[in-house]
Order: C-alpha cells, then structure tokens, then sequence
C-alpha cells in the first residue's frame, strides 16, 4: 500500500511545481546572506545547511498543501466506498498513507538540496557538498516534513482541506518565521518544524531564532547537539500521536458519515 | 455464504433508512429490487461492514456484524462493488488492483499478480491494464470495479447498482459476467433496474420505504400480476386506468402493456406478465394511493 501511496504522491504534478516554483523564489529572494554568497572555502557542512535553512523557509509550507488532500480525496474520489469494505483497519491506512505520501513528498525535498549541491559542485568542487545535502535534509528538512506531514494529512478529515491550508499558512509563518521579539509566538523553540535547531547545531551558531527570548522560556534551550536531538524528538512524537491516534478516530467518523 | 438478518434498523438522524428487514439468503445469484431510496443501498452497507445497524441482527457466514470482529471476518470473504465506484486516477488497473489486493490481505505477491492478471483478463482489460484509470470510460471503471471485488476468491459479492450508467452492450456484458460467478458463491445484486433481476437471479427480494415487502422466488414476484397484465393498441390516448408499463408505437396506434385490476379499455387482451409487470403490480398493492 505504501509502495502505490507513494507512486500516486510521486506523479502529482502540484508537487513538483510547487516545490520548484518556492525553491526558486527562495534563491531569488534569498539576499546577500543567502548560501549562493558565503565564501569559497566555506565547509560543506555550513553551505548545505545554509541552504536547508533556505529552503526551509518556504518548501514545508508547499508540502502542507500537497499533502492536505491525501485522506480526505478518498471520499471525494469515491474510493473511500471501497476501502471501507475492507479488512484492513483505519490505524494501517491512515499509517499508510502518510508514510507513503509523506516519503514521496521528501524526494521532492531532498531533490531540491541535491539541485542545490549540483550548483554549490559546480562552483566549489568539493564532492563532500552531496552528502552533506543528505544530511542537512535528514536533519533540518526532514523531521518538520515529518510533523507537518502528519497535520497535514490527518486534520483535513477535522476541518475541510481548503480551510486547513489556509490556517497553516497563517500558523507557519506565525510559529515559525515570526521574530518572538515582537510577538508572542512559538518561533525559536524546540517545537517549531522548520528545522531551526538542528540548523543551528550544524552552523554552530543560531540559524534564525532559536534560543532567542521568548514565551514559554523553557521551550527555548541554547542550540546544541542535544537541543536540536530534543526538538527533532519532539516533532516525530507529535507526527506519531497525530498519525496512530488521532488519525484513526478520525477516518472511522469519517467512514460512518459517508 | 449464507446471510441472515432479523428485524434490521439503522437511522440517519430523524431518517429511518431500514425499518426492521428480515431476510434470508442461501446461495447463487439473489436479487434486490426497489426504488431509488428504498433502502437498498443501505442494507448493502450494513451487509458489507461498512456501516453499523442501529438495531436488530445481521449474520453472514455466521459472523455477526454486531461485533467488530464479527465485520473484519466478514470482510476477509467479502467483495463489493459499490454504487458510486470511485477509482484513482493516476494509478493504472494493474496497479489499482494491486493496492486493494494488499489491503485485502493477499499478502503472497505472486500469487496477487497471477490472480490480478487472470482478472483483467476475465473483464476484458488485459489491452489497457496499463494505461491510467483517470481516461477509462464508465463502462471500463465499472469493470475495473467488478475485477477489484472478486480479489482473493470472495465467498460473497455484493453489487449495488452495478449497470447504473451502462449503455445496453456493456449492461449485457456485466449481467453475463455477474451470473457467471454466483456458480460458487452468494451474489447478491442491488438494483433498480428490473431487467437485470430477471435475466440473472432465480430469488429475489423487493424493497420498500425501508422494508422488505417481497422476497421469494423471481416466477413468484412475475406471478403478483397474473391476470392483472393487459396489452391494448389504440391510436388515441393511453388508457386511464392501471399502470402503464410500456408503449411501443406501430403503424396501426400505440401498443401499451398495462397494470389494472380492472380491464383497461374494452379490446384490452389479458397477456403473461414479465417481471417488471409483477414488480408494478406489487407495488401497487402495497401503495394504490401512489399509483393511479
């Protein structure tokens, strides 16, 4: 099942489109700060993370709208009718399609960083910027991916997938990309997806707010390895309640009202 | 397969859908007729373990589909093409069976693909087993539809409405199809169209307002308009009275076949009922208010 969830996922056109067109407005728009302008000799390290910063301002908010319909277009679809028919319980299916949509959602991801390190090789030569693309998406991109995925796919079946989408857009930019400083907001802790402490951890300083005062201080260590292990723990457990909880009351309510 | 249900209810809020059904099947090709809103769809459901009956009792293969474990059982042999079968779009056939194919629990992938390949085949898709569902015709989809349900060998088929939407060729072939498969198992087919009763099953029931007011043989439900079935040519306006159940246009007038209690008009000639004639005289019994 996961294996088709992610071949369907894979093939949508919106998700390639959407990732490309915010990846490259993120280069654009990204500034003389931007990774394209730090130095020659820079370790791959501190350029990949760079652009998984980059990158991560906007990509996580196209992967919430791709992935808002995953579960919900069965009922508009009509497969639901099908799927309801079947042995296989709401728990396996909600799992599956997450996994499944939400990997094929990381290809794109994980593409991008890849694209990014194909142009850093070209300029810097150092074949090290690849696998350094790997783990700056493993690690900054991928657990916020993984929380935002879950979100994504399972409160749509809660409120209506069009509503969701626009909540989230206010939420990411409010939780996320929001200065603390100026309002209260969930922006520079340990629960915000877009990747600001394991960043930090890499860059060995503070990739954009994290630590930084705020409301709820505990929630705000100084960046570190252990830091940013807490906040990448603490999106998978978040990811996992929504999808093997939460999910599955769901889509049974969902079933009975079809 | 057998299936046993015993004073079946299930509302929607103030809506009661089923209003205590009692029915019995055995075995082969068992038809249920009704019209749109009877309660058909609904019993199917209940009889699939997509939805819970409010009260009353329904066994199938003796499991009771009161208990969770009752329905999950209950699935595992089951297959069912719905009324509004819906497919996705961007997977092919093959693939599409594949992926129901898992979710039935047909874990031996070889086995699934030997058997998904055999389908398609069965269904006439071998040709666009490749080709993605989203161009397929509503005819195609259909029997896509019917390919996914007989998945893993089911000892039971139920099929709602399943030549809605069919043009007469592709109806025909779906009919075929359907009585081929009731040799080893329980088909119970849902429709509203009449014809597709007549020419499969031997049994049937007839619904109505949420409750079974027939079920028995087909010759019996034929039998209700015994002496009640009427053919009279007239060039001038249909007769008053009865239920007109078709006019077919000549040279010399129109012939209509009618239902009435009472001779229709005076050169109106008694003639064997069909099945849609005994459907009509039923209904009409039950319902003289709602019928002229």
């Amino acid at each position: 099942m996961i294996r088709y969830e992610f071949l369907m996922q894979i093939r949508k056109r919106s998700l390639w489109i959407s990732t490309a067109v915010l990846a490259v407005a993120m280069v654009v728009l990204q500034g003389d700060r931007g990774p394209r302008y730090v130095p020659d000799g820079t370790p791959a390290r501190i350029v990949m993370t760079n652009w998984a910063v980059l990158f991560g301002v906007l990509l996580p908010l196209g992967f919430g709208m791709v992935l808002a319909d995953r579960l919900v277009r069965d009922r508009r679809l009509g497969v639901g009718r099908v799927l309801d028919s079947l042995p296989t319980g709401p728990r396996t299916l909600v799992a599956g399609k997450y996994v499944g949509s939400v990997a094929a959602t990381a290809v794109a991801g994980l593409a991008t960083m890849l694209v990014a390190a194909g142009f850093e090789f070209a300029a810097r030569r150092d074949p090290a910027l690849f696998g350094w693309a790997f783990v700056a998406f493993a690690l900054v991109m991928l657990p916020g991916l993984l929380f935002v995925g879950a979100f994504a796919v399972v409160t749509p079946m809660l409120i209506t997938a069009p509503l969701f989408r626009i909540l989230f857009v206010g939420y990411w930019f409010w939780g996320n990309m929001l200065s603390p400083l100026f309002l209260p907001s969930l922006t520079g802790t340990l629960l915000t997806p877009i990747g600001d402490y394991a960043a930090s951890w890499l860059l060995g300083e503070t990739a954009l707010y994290a630590g930084v005062d705020g409301i709820l201080p505990w929630l705000r260590p100084e960046p570190g390895a252990t830091a940013a292990a807490v906040s990448a723990g603490i999106l998978l457990l978040f990811a996992l309640i929504v999808v093997l909880l939460v999910g599955p009351p769901l889509y049974r309510r969902q079933q009975r009202a079809a | 397969m057998d299936i046993k249900t015993r004073d079946l209810r299930r509302d929607f809020g103030k809506v009661q859908a089923l209003r205590g059904v009692d029915l019995t099947i055995t075995g082969g090709m068992f038809g249920l007729l009704g019209a749109n809103g009877a309660g058909k769809t609904t019993l199917m459901r209940i009889l699939a373990g997509v939805i819970p009956a409010t009260s009353g009792q329904a066994i199938v293969g003796g499991h009771d589909l009161s208990t969770r474990e009752g329905r999950v059982a209950v699935k595992r042999r089951l297959g069912y093409l719905p009324q509004d079968l819906g497919l996705y779009p961007d997977l092919t056939p093959r693939e599409f069976l594949d992926y129901i194919g898992i979710l039935k629990g047909l874990d031996d992938t070889a086995a699934r693909r030997r058997q998904i390949t055999d389908l398609l085949d069965m269904v006439g898709l071998t040709d666009v087993a490749g080709r993605k569902l989203k161009g397929f015709s509503g005819g195609m989809r259909r029997r896509v539809g019917i390919a996914q349900a007989l998945l893993g060998d089911p000892a039971l088929l139920i099929v709602d409405e399943p030549t809605a939407g069919l043009d007469p060729e592709e109806r025909i072939r779906f009919r075929t199809l359907l009585s081929s498969l009731a040799g080893t198992r329980t088909v119970l087919l849902s429709t509203h169209v009449v014809e597709d009763v007549a020419q499969t099953c031997r049994e049937t029931a007839v619904m109505a307002a949420g409750r079974i007011v027939f079920t028995g043989p087909v010759a019996d439900l034929v039998s209700a308009a015994d002496g009640v079935t009427w053919e009279v040519t007239t060039a001038g306006p249909a007769p008053a009275h009865g239920v007109v159940v078709s006019a077919v246009s000549r040279a010399d007038g129109t012939r209509y076949r009618v239902v009435s209690a009472e001779r229709p008009a005076p050169d109106a000639v008694p003639v064997a009922p069909t099945l849609e004639e005994g459907y009509v005289a039923l209904m009409r019994r039950l319902s003289p208010a709602a019928t002229p």
